[in-house]
């Protein structure tokens, strides 16, 4: 699917996602998930990604194999390697812990695999978690 | 994202239904905010209805816990839906919140 840098987007993103979930016959929690995973990395891009006011496409692709779902999210929006994002200290005390930082960390966290790749000034993360269904 | 205040005993109760994202996150805050700051020193967020979130969403859960533990004041959470149990669990907030089972026992605990 096709969205726009608008965060307003990502209620389309949500819709699309319980529809596929069902077409998929995922379980609830999965399709939530991959809905979490998906809106951090999107949320990321459109409120940091970009430094012109300026319409831009990013593109989410879903694949399902065989014992796997692949997300891949495409932008044209500034270098930015989630990978190399050190993880918040989960141990921290509620006085002491920052607040944010928990999206890539929650990527991280609920995929298998996070691949980033950067071709031709365009950002491509790929997402991949192992399923039974 | 729907959020209702209901009065049990010396509870504030805000009881939070749907989800809290990105696009909604600033509407959740104020709605939480607005009772924290109208007086009451006891409230429970009871999220049976909360059936998805995202970092947004738990930046807000933060923020409240951190302006309650500065007015010294007492917040719990029950009755959290597995799956968000889940993020809780993952993101290290199980251990930062006084989570209980059901509004019952956050009441009387």
């Amino acid at each position: 699917m096709l969205i726009s840098n608008k965060i307003d987007e990502l209620s389309k993103v949500a819709i699309f996602l319980e529809e596929l979930g069902i077409s998929w016959g995922m379980p609830d929690y999965l399709t939530a998930n991959l809905n979490l995973v998906i809106e951090e990395a999107l949320s990321n891009t459109i409120l940091y990604g970009y430094d012109d006011a300026d319409n831009h496409s990013i593109e989410i692709i879903l694949t399902k194999s065989d014992g796997q779902i692949s997300i891949t999210i495409k932008d044209d929006g500034l270098e930015f390697d989630p990978t190399k994002k050190r993880d918040p200290d989960t141990t921290l005390s509620a006085e002491e812990r920052p607040v944010g930082g928990l999206g890539i960390f929650l990527i991280k966290q609920l995929m298998d695999n996070v691949q980033y790749l950067r071709e031709e000034k365009i950002n491509y993360l790929i997402l991949t978690k192992n399923i039974t269904l | 994202m729907n959020t209702t205040l209901v009065k049990s005993g010396e509870y504030s109760v805000i009881i939070v239904e749907g989800r809290v994202d990105t696009t909604n996150a600033g509407e959740f805050e104020k709605a939480v905010m607005d009772v924290v700051e109208s007086g009451t020193d006891k409230i429970i967020l009871d999220c049976t209805g909360l059936n998805y979130i995202s970092s947004s969403g738990l930046r807000i859960f933060l923020i409240v816990h951190k302006r309650m533990l500065a007015k010294k004041g007492c917040l719990k959470l029950c009755s959290l839906q597995p799956g968000i149990k889940e993020i809780f669990d993952i993101s290290g907030f199980s251990t930062i919140f006084s989570i209980f089972p059901d509004q019952q026992t956050a009441e009387s605990d």
